[in-house]
Formats: C-alpha cells, sequence, structure tokens
C-alpha cells in the first residue's frame, strides 16, 4: 500500500499542499472569499471509456460542481477505493487522467486515502472526492433568483457522455467520433459570472438536461420552454439514440453547463459563453404556469417531458 | 298511491283523481322536452305546470280523466325525436287548482338521473329556414331551436338552462326573447337560442385583415377556399382545418404545414339531393347501412369505399381506398358547403394527436403557421369535441372514435357500483368515464396525454363529467402503469385508486357491453400494453369474467429493437422477427445496423412483446408495403388494403399453436416468414394469406381453449379489430365453430373503450372486497 501511495499516487498528484506523510493538510483561505465546499462519489462503468476514464471523471465533476456554484475550484482529498486484484496498468491511467484533469483544472489534491476490498465488493475502483473552491463576495447565484421571462441557455451539444458511456458499457464498440465530453465547465462558468444578470448554474450530469430543467420547474413553480430545435445535439448522438431509441435530453453530460440567466442579458450572456463554448445556445424560457417542463416540437407540436424513471417501462399502447 | 316501473311503461289504466304527477327520465334534457309538454297540456286543455329536478322531469296535470290518460300516453308516443322518454313515477296527486299551464324553474333534485346531452346536427326545420330568404334567420349561421344545436360544447353546468351556458353573455333581442316564452314557438326554451341581432358572429382574420359579420367574413372564407389557401373555422367542438379537397395543391400544402404527410384527411361534402346523400356518393360507395350512418343524429365520418371516378385529390387519403366522408351538421358548415359547391378537407384544427383546439386566441397562436385565415366566431366552446368516427364492420356501423353527438356515452352497468367511480382511460386515445348507481358515462375522445394540451383537456373532463353529472368519484380507476400522467393524476387525486392492467380493461370493456353470468373468452389484440408479467402484452387471449382474467392464449414473444421507436418503424419488428426466428430478411440487410443487433442481443432497449399490432407492422415491412409509418396504424391499414387486389381466398398457413410450461397456449408466428418473404408470390396474395393465417390463428386457441373450458362466448377487442377483413375472417370461422361472437357496438375496440373497461374492472373488485 505504502508503495503505492509513494510510487503512484504521490508522484503524480506532488504540490505544495499535499503531504503524504501528514493526517491532515492546512490549507490557507484568502480573507475576502467564501468557502465552497462539495463532495461526490464515482462509480462509472466501464472505468475507460471513448473521452476520459474515472479519474478525469472525478476531477471533472469535481470541478464542475464548484464552477456552477459560482466559485474557483483549489483543492481535492480523495478517496480511492481498489478491488483486489486490480490491473495495476489501468490503475495507472486512471492516476494519470485524474493527474492531467488536475492540473488544467487548477486544483491541488492535498489529502487522498486508499483502500483495497475484497474481489467483488467493488466494480474495479471507486473514488470518492471532496472539492474545495472560493468565491468572490457578490456572487450570489440560486434557484430563488430564477423568475418568469427567465432564459435557459446551454454550453455545447448534450447527451455524449451518456451515450459513449452506454455504448462503451455495452462494449458495442466505437460509433464514429462519439465521445464523452467529460470537462470542466470552468470557463464556461468563469464568462457568464461577469455577465449582469445570472440567476443559476448548473451541469446535466445524471438525467441530463430534462432532469436539470426540471429542477428548473419544481423550484421555481413556473413552466420551462425548451425548443428542440435550438437544443443542441451531435449528429453521432442523435443517430446513436435515433438507432437504440432513447432521448438525447435524458442523457448524462459530464461537460455541459446549463444556465438561466435575465431576458435582458440573455445575448450577452450567450455572446461571452460563446467566446469559450462556441457552441453554446439559447435553449428555452421559464414561463408562468404549472410546474413542468415542455419541448416545442418540430410543426408546432408541444410534448411534456416528464420526469425520468428510476425503470423506465416503454409507454406505447 | 305511487307506482315505480322499471319497464317505462305508463300504468295509465289504474290512475284517477283529479291531477297526475308524472317522472319522467330518460333523455328529457336539452332536446325540447318541456316545450313539448307545454304544446301537449294546450292541445289537451289541461292545467299544471312542468320542471326540470334534477336529470328527470317532474308534470302535474289537471283536467278530466280522459284528457289525462290521452296526454299521459302522448307523452312518450308523441315526444321530439331527440327525446328518449321514460316513465320513472305516475300517481294520482291532489290538485292544486292550477290556472293554465307553466313552465317552472329548475331545481337541482337528485343528481343520479342527471342525462347530458349531445351535441345535435342541424334539424330540417332550421335548415329549411336557413335558405329562406323570408325567414327572420336566413343564412344566420348560428339558427338552432329545440330540437338542434350544440349542447355539451356549451353546457357548463346543468341543469340545462341558457344562464348555464355558453350562451349567457348574449341577451336576448326582443323577438328571441318572444320566441323563447311563447310555448307555442318551435323554439320556445331553446336554450342555444340566437339571432343575427343579437347571437354570436362570424369573424374572419388574416394577416393584417379582420372582417367582422356573418356575411362578409363567410364571404372572405369562402374566397380563401376558392383560392386554394387553408382555412381554420371555429366550428362546435373546436376548430377545423379546411381546404379544397379537389385541390391537390390545397391538400398538399395542408399537409406540408401540418406535418401529416400520409394519414387520411376527413372531408366535408355538400348536402345534395333529395336524400342529401347525392354528393357523398359522388366520392364513396355507400351501402345502406353506411348511408343511414351518415344521416344519423351524431353525423358523424363514415369510413367508406372510394369511388374510382371520384373528384377528390389522390392526397386526401394517398394510396388508400377508403375515405373518411362526413355531411355538414351546423348551420355555419351548410353555408360554407353549399356555397363552396365542393368537398372540403375537414380535419381536426390541431397539430399532431393533441386534443382539437377550441379558443380563438389559442388556434390562432397554434395554427399560425398552418391556416393562411381563420373564421372564427364568438360562442365559447366549453369543452373540446372531436367529429366522431365510424366503420362498417361485421355487419355493422361501429365506432372508431367517440365524439361530437356521440359522447358523453352513457351506458348502464350490469350490476351497481358500490362507489362512484372515475376512470381516466389509456395513454393514447384518452378518454375519461364517470360511473355511480347502475350507469356509466363515457366522455369523447381526448386525444394522447403527450401534450400538455392533452393533460389539460383530461383533467379539465375529469373534473367537468363529475360537476355536470352532479358525482362526485369515491375511486379513481386506472392503468396499471405507473408512468402514466393520468395514474400519477390518480394518485394524487388523494382518493382510494383502482390499477387495471390494459388488456383486462380492454376485455372488461367487451364483457360490460355484453352482459353475461357465463364466462367469456377475450382475444385482446393490439398495439402494446404493459402486462403483469412486466412485458408487453398485444395478443393476448383472456379467459373468465370482469375482475377474475386468466391469461390462456398468446403468441410466441418477440423483442422489439428500440422499444418504443418499433410504433412508428415497421422495419423494426421485421428486423425482430427475423432475427428471432433466424430466418433472413434480405431487403432488410440495408436496415440491420450491427449497432442495434449488438443492442438488441444484449437486451438494451429491446422488451418482449407478444403484440399482434407489430405482427402486422412486420408483415407490412416484408412485403415492402410500409417500412416507416407517419401515423399510428398506417402499416396495418395499408396491408389490409392490400388483400383488397388478392382476388381469390386466401388459404392460411397453419401456425403451430403449444401449451408452454406456463399453461399458456401460443402461436408461432415464425411460420408466416417463408410466405411473407416469398417473392414469387404477388404482394397481394401475402398480404391476404397473412390475414387468413392469424384469422385461423385466433380460431384455433379458441378451439383449445374451448376443450378446456367449454367456453361458448368469445369478445374480440383491441386496435387490431378495427381491421375489418380479420375481424370479419374471424368471426365467421367461430360462428361456423358455434361460438357466440361479441364485438363492441357501443364504444371502440381501441383504447378509447379502456376507460370503460377500468370501470367495468373496478366494480367488480369492489364487489367482492365488500
Amino acid at each position: 500500500m505504502r508503495e503505492l501511495i509513494d510510487e503512484l499516487f504521490a508522484p503524480a498528484f506532488a504540490n505544495p499542499h499535499l503531504d503524504t506523510r501528514a493526517d491532515a493538510a492546512s490549507l490557507p483561505i484568502p480573507n475576502d472569499r467564501a468557502l465552497v465546499v462539495t463532495t461526490d462519489g464515482f462509480t462509472v462503468q466501464p472505468l475507460e471509456f471513448p473521452g476520459g476514464n474515472i479519474g478525469s471523471l472525478a476531477v471533472h465533476g469535481t470541478v464542475n460542481d464548484l464552477a456552477v456554484s459560482g466559485a474557483e475550484p483549489r483543492y481535492l482529498t480523495l478517496s480511492v477505493f481498489l478491488e483486489e486484484g486490480l490491473d495495476i496498468a489501468l490503475l495507472r491511467r486512471v492516476v494519470d487522467g485524474l493527474a492531467r484533469a488536475a492540473r488544467e483544472c487548477g486544483i491541488a489534491v492535498v489529502a487522498g486515502d486508499t483502500k483495497v476490498v475484497g474481489r467483488g465488493d467493488c466494480d474495479g475502483i471507486y473514488l470518492a472526492t471532496t472539492g474545495i473552491g472560493f468565491r468572490r463576495p457578490g456572487v450570489g447565484l440560486s434557484l430563488d433568483r430564477v423568475c418568469a421571462g427567465d432564459r435557459v441557455l446551454v454550453s455545447g451539444p448534450i447527451g455524449n457522455h451518456g451515450a459513449a458511456v452506454m455504448l462503451a458499457r455495452e462494449q458495442f464498440g466505437l460509433r464514429g467520433d462519439l465521445k464523452s465530453d467529460a470537462a470542466s465547465v470552468l470557463p464556461e462558468a468563469q464568462a457568464l459570472l461577469t455577465v449582469p444578470g445570472l440567476r443559476f448554474m448548473r451541469d446535466p450530469t445524471r438525467g441530463g438536461l430534462a432532469t436539470v430543467a426540471h429542477e428548473l420547474a419544481r423550484a421555481t413553480a413556473l413552466t420551462v420552454r425548451l425548443a428542440e430545435a435550438q437544443i443542441p445535439v451531435e449528429d453521432s448522438v442523435q443517430s446513436v439514440c435515433e438507432l437504440l431509441g432513447f432521448d438525447p435530453l435524458y442523457l448524462a453530460c459530464e461537460g455541459r453547463l446549463i444556465a438561466v440567466v435575465a431576458p435582458e442579458t440573455a445575448e450577452a450572456a450567450l455572446t461571452a459563453l460563446r467566446t469559450v463554448a462556441p457552441r453554446a445556445m439559447l435553449i428555452g424560457e421559464l414561463q408562468e404556469g404549472s410546474p413542468q417542463v415542455i419541448l416545442l416540437t418540430a410543426f408546432g407540436g408541444q410534448r411534456v417531458l416528464d420526469e425520468l424513471e428510476d425503470d423506465p417501462l416503454p409507454r406505447i399502447c | 298511491m305511487s307506482t315505480r316501473r322499471a319497464d317505462g311503461l305508463a300504468p295509465a289504466a289504474s290512475i284517477a283523481g283529479p291531477a297526475i304527477r308524472w317522472l319522467i327520465g330518460g333523455r328529457v334534457q336539452g332536446v325540447g322536452f318541456r316545450p313539448f309538454v307545454y304544446r301537449l297540456s294546450r292541445y289537451y286543455e289541461l292545467s299544471g305546470w312542468v320542471r326540470n329536478c334534477g336529470g328527470e322531469v317532474q308534470i302535474h296535470a289537471e283536467g278530466p280523466a280522459e284528457r289525462l290518460l290521452l296526454f299521459g300516453n302522448a307523452l312518450v308516443s308523441r315526444a321530439p325525436p331527440a327525446a328518449a322518454p321514460r316513465f320513472l313515477e305516475v300517481r294520482s296527486t291532489p290538485s292544486e287548482r292550477s290556472e293554465g299551464f307553466r313552465i317552472l324553474p329548475s331545481t337541482q333534485g337528485e343528481a343520479l338521473h342527471v342525462h347530458v346531452p349531445g351535441d345535435l346536427f342541424t334539424c330540417d326545420e332550421c335548415v329549411a329556414e336557413l335558405g329562406d330568404p323570408t325567414a327572420r334567420r336566413y343564412r344566420y349561421p348560428f339558427i338552432n331551436c329545440t330540437q338542434c344545436g350544440p349542447r355539451y360544447t356549451l353546457i357548463r353546468a346543468m341543469p340545462y338552462d341558457r344562464p348555464n351556458t355558453t350562451l349567457d353573455r348574449f341577451t336576448l333581442c326582443p323577438q328571441c326573447a318572444a320566441e323563447y316564452t311563447e310555448p307555442l314557438d318551435r323554439r320556445f326554451h331553446a336554450q342555444p337560442l340566437a339571432c343575427a341581432v343579437c347571437g354570436p358572429v362570424l369573424t374572419w382574420r388574416e394577416a393584417g385583415l379582420v372582417i367582422d359579420g356573418n356575411e362578409p367574413a363567410l364571404a372572405a372564407a369562402l374566397a380563401a377556399l376558392r383560392a386554394g389557401r387553408i382555412v381554420a373555422l371555429r366550428g362546435v367542438g373546436g376548430y377545423h382545418l379546411l381546404c379544397d379537397a379537389a385541390d391537390e395543391r390545397a391538400v398538399a400544402r395542408l399537409r406540408v404545414r401540418k406535418g401529416r404527410p400520409a394519414k387520411p384527411l376527413a372531408v366535408m361534402v355538400p348536402w345534395r339531393g333529395g336524400d342529401g346523400l347525392e354528393y357523398a356518393r359522388s366520392v364513396v360507395r355507400l351501402s345502406a347501412l353506411e348511408a343511414a350512418a351518415l344521416l344519423s343524429s351524431a353525423r358523424p365520418i363514415v369510413v367508406a369505399a372510394r369511388t374510382a371516378h371520384g373528384s377528390l385529390a389522390e392526397s386526401v387519403a394517398p394510396g388508400l381506398n377508403e375515405l373518411g366522408v362526413m355531411l355538414p351538421y351546423s348551420p355555419l358548415h351548410h353555408l360554407l358547403l353549399a356555397d363552396f359547391g365542393g368537398a372540403l378537407v375537414a380535419t381536426s384544427g390541431n397539430l399532431s394527436d393533441e386534443p382539437v383546439l377550441t379558443a380563438p386566441e389559442a388556434a390562432a397562436a397554434r395554427l399560425a403557421q398552418v391556416a393562411d385565415g381563420f373564421l372564427h366566431h364568438d360562442r365559447p366552446i366549453a369543452r373540446p369535441a372531436d367529429d366522431p368516427v365510424v366503420r362498417r364492420i361485421a355487419d355493422r356501423v361501429r365506432p372508431l372514435r367517440l365524439g361530437r353527438g356521440t359522447a358523453p356515452l352513457e351506458l348502464n352497468l350490469p350490476v351497481r357500483t358500490p362507489v362512484p367511480i372515475l376512470a381516466v382511460g389509456a395513454y393514447s386515445k384518452t378518454t375519461v368515464a364517470l360511473a355511480w348507481e347502475d350507469r356509466a358515462v363515457v366522455s369523447p375522445h381526448i386525444g394522447d396525454l403527450a401534450s400538455p394540451r392533452g393533460r389539460e383537456v383530461f383533467v379539465q373532463v375529469a373534473h367537468d363529467l363529475q360537476q355536470l353529472y352532479g358525482v362526485r368519484a369515491e375511486c379513481v380507476a386506472h392503468d396499471a402503469h405507473p408512468d402514466f400522467p393520468n395514474t400519477r393524476w390518480a394518485r394524487d387525486s388523494g382518493l382510494p385508486t383502482r390499477a387495471v392492467w390494459h388488456h383486462c380493461a380492454h376485455a372488461a370493456a367487451v364483457a360490460g357491453e355484453y352482459p353475461s353470468d357465463a364466462p367469456l373468452l377475450c382475444f385482446t389484440w393490439d398495439g402494446v400494453g404493459l402486462g403483469p408479467d412486466g412485458t408487453l402484452w398485444g395478443g393476448e387471449a383472456l379467459f373468465g369474467q370482469p375482475g377474475a382474467w386468466q391469461r390462456v392464449a398468446s403468441w410466441r414473444p418477440f423483442r422489439l429493437p428500440g422499444g418504443e421507436r418499433a410504433a412508428r418503424q415497421p422495419w423494426r419488428t421485421a428486423l425482430a422477427l427475423s432475427w428471432e426466428s433466424g430466418l433472413e430478411w434480405p431487403a432488410g440487410a440495408a436496415l440491420s445496423d450491427p449497432l442495434l443487433r449488438a443492442a438488441w442481443d444484449g437486451g438494451l432497449n429491446a422488451p418482449a412483446t407478444t403484440s399482434v399490432g407489430r405482427l402486422f407492422d412486420a408483415a407490412a415491412a416484408f412485403l415492402g408495403a410500409c417500412l416507416h409509418a407517419s401515423y399510428e396504424g398506417q402499416a396495418p391499414i395499408r396491408l389490409e388494403q392490400l388483400c383488397a387486389a388478392a382476388g381469390a381466398p386466401a388459404a392460411p398457413v397453419m401456425l403451430p399453436l403449444d401449451l408452454d410450461a406456463g399453461g399458456i397456449w401460443r402461436s408461432d408466428w415464425a411460420a408466416l416468414l417463408p410466405m411473407l418473404l416469398n417473392m414469387r408470390m404477388a404482394a397481394a396474395a401475402r398480404a391476404a394469406t397473412f390475414h387468413a393465417s392469424l384469422a385461423h390463428a385466433l380460431c384455433a386457441q379458441a378451439l383449445a381453449v374451448r376443450t378446456q373450458t367449454g367456453v361458448g362466448r368469445v369478445g374480440l377487442c383491441g386496435g387490431v379489430f378495427q381491421n375489418r377483413i380479420l375481424t370479419e375472417h374471424v368471426r365467421a370461422l367461430l360462428t361456423a365453430s358455434g361460438f357466440e361472437v361479441l364485438i363492441p357496438m357501443q364504444l371502440p375496440v381501441n383504447d378509447a373503450a379502456i376507460s370503460f373497461g377500468q370501470v367495468i374492472e373496478s366494480v367488480a373488485g369492489l364487489r367482492r372486497t365488500l
């Protein structure tokens, strides 16, 4: 175990705050900043997929939770659960992915723990992270600030992560250029933070865009209207969904951001967002009405987007 | 003394005394019954009164005994055509020394007896007045009387009095008021009474132009139609989209704008000739049954065989040999069709499968990209009612859709329900049913529940039915699918709920229409519905009685690649059958994506089903008749009509029938594939053979079940039996084998019947637990 830490983790994550001999890390906190903390667990299968692995995903997931909260991500703690007999080369790739993603996001791994569990007690690797970031004064993002008339933006094409992981999990092989969108949304979030009228941001992970829209509707008791024609979906994702009968609106993203912006500054927000995310789109708005999510389809049709079911059953009759 | 008789006959002879009181039930609301009673009293020179009480009519009459007797008999024998009175009670009573005969204000009474009248077509007398230049209502688009006009779509609350209708905002002019209060006038107490002075008015709107006034607005609409443009017209139960049915380009434009490339469009034809059907006969061949259906009081859309030399654009029903035709049923339609002089496409003013639009603002917004102009009027529509649709199947004209004039459909329950039940129907073709005491009413077609408007209308109708009939549900019956919006609504209602499996509801609907103590074998063949085993049922034979069905026969299961996408993509089921059976489908190679196959092999979004509807899809795909469906039922409709060219009767492929480990008879469809893929056989012959094979498979299942159970009654339900060729063949085979065959007459065989079936099933369940 010591060997693993000294030879694999310590060099990969090396930074001034990380002391693998200490029980805890001491971190400086700037005076005028609020401390923002998030925690998350990662159990993705397969451990590697086109566009990332569980290591990079853990960093991006944590960084993104901090970024959409309006914080600058700074520190990360990491718990690693390894299944006995795990291929060490795979572990090395995961650690490398994690370290590289952390470097790119400017976040330091400051504390960690490793446990090895028996065969069959976990699916290869589980990761748990805690992220720490700092937020400037005056940044107040909240669902409570969302009102009728506000616009909804998305930072780029949706559903790639869900589709890529699904194909990788089923071992269907590669499908064209379809790969996960897993990435940091910090640049997108910071671009938007400069725009007045920004109300709320979220990264659409499990359950995808439709699920974030439901959270919005539920929290605000407003109707969320999304225009299908405006929602960016890559052709490769669209064609896989068409073929296999899935809806990209419900597929997870790991490198996208949904933002709610006041109507007056929605265009400015889109412009700002596009400086870092050229495929960003304005996709909908919130309206007075019952809390539901409505998709405007081609030919002016309207479809209610229901909440994702844990065990979806076909509903055709 | 008092007598209450169930047979509805007047126990007249035993009655003597200075005065008699009648309590009359049945259909006596909204059909001019009170004015009729009034006139009758004048004719027999009797004094007394009449009034609405709940849904019943109370009559008190005084006078010489022999005239009271004649009066009593005439109450039924000479009742208005739209009425169906039934004596509930007759008793002698002390004289009230009344002077003259009066219509008293309505009282609430007991709710049990309310009958909400359906919308009535414009009667002959009003049509005559409409065309009479000397009449006060010459060409008035909202002419009506006690015998005709909208009812269900303008009644806000019962009893049916003007303040309870959407006409409440129109104050009667002195002349109308005089007619309304003149007992001998045929508009005496006609609640939607109106004229050009005081009543609703037409408005034409198109980009940058508003034209008010009946004649100018109508003229603008006509000019638009003649120019090949598309007009949204506000009618009785909602908007129609109209265009010249003979103008190929106009119809094509409507199809493009509505995003409806192939689904047949209904056509309204002018009333012409002695029986009114002359024009209709030029576009469809009408049997006596179909002609009678066209003229029946609901004035439904009748699906009938297209004539070869018809003047209509081919694209009205592209590639189909049948056409949905209806006659004008409102004064506005009469004027428009007569002035236009030809057939008009008259399709529901909605988008995809949403409920028909009723409000001008919503129609203008939602149909802005579809219609070139709008012919609005300002008589509000309380709730939507689409045009009803019927088709001749197995020697009867049977409903395919309940709507204006046919709903709310009032039925009697075979047994009383312990508590009032609201049944919220299926997910598509949704209807709502309300049951209390020994009665049930079924709402018009709502549409499917995918759209916000579908859900809004569903909620409105669920509330309105209870409010109109004065019945508060104490139990909500819903589909057993946990995620349907109507299931959630049921759960959120706070009332006790009863979950009913889709196919049990289908079977129970047949049992409810044909009550008997004897058990029933019901073939429930449709698209798919969730079954208790978690698979998608759709080809099931259920044996038993309401509340106690047992699955006794089905099909070899197969898995649908891509799940619900298979519903509109018949090629998917064809691939599934080919993969499942290992028989190659050469034409399907191009569609067979390795990823789809891998997903199907791995069970990813590939649910198992026994759906006969999907078998029809696959057959149509194998024959190249329909690989992609742009509307529900397109593949089976094409397959059915391919049979017309088959000529000689087809010999069936006899499908193996075996008892599985669970004791269920299963037919194996695999033997159909070599025939369906036999390119040396004409497509028409293969289509006919497919139909014949399924008919024989059904009969074989019925015979197998009879050997076990001795069952003698067989019911047919589910959307598959909208197919005339299959249904008639099945009926012939079963009848020849000595079975009694039951096919729904009152309710459609499709999912519109689910709400009623949920009622029947729930009543049985509730009674057992009491």
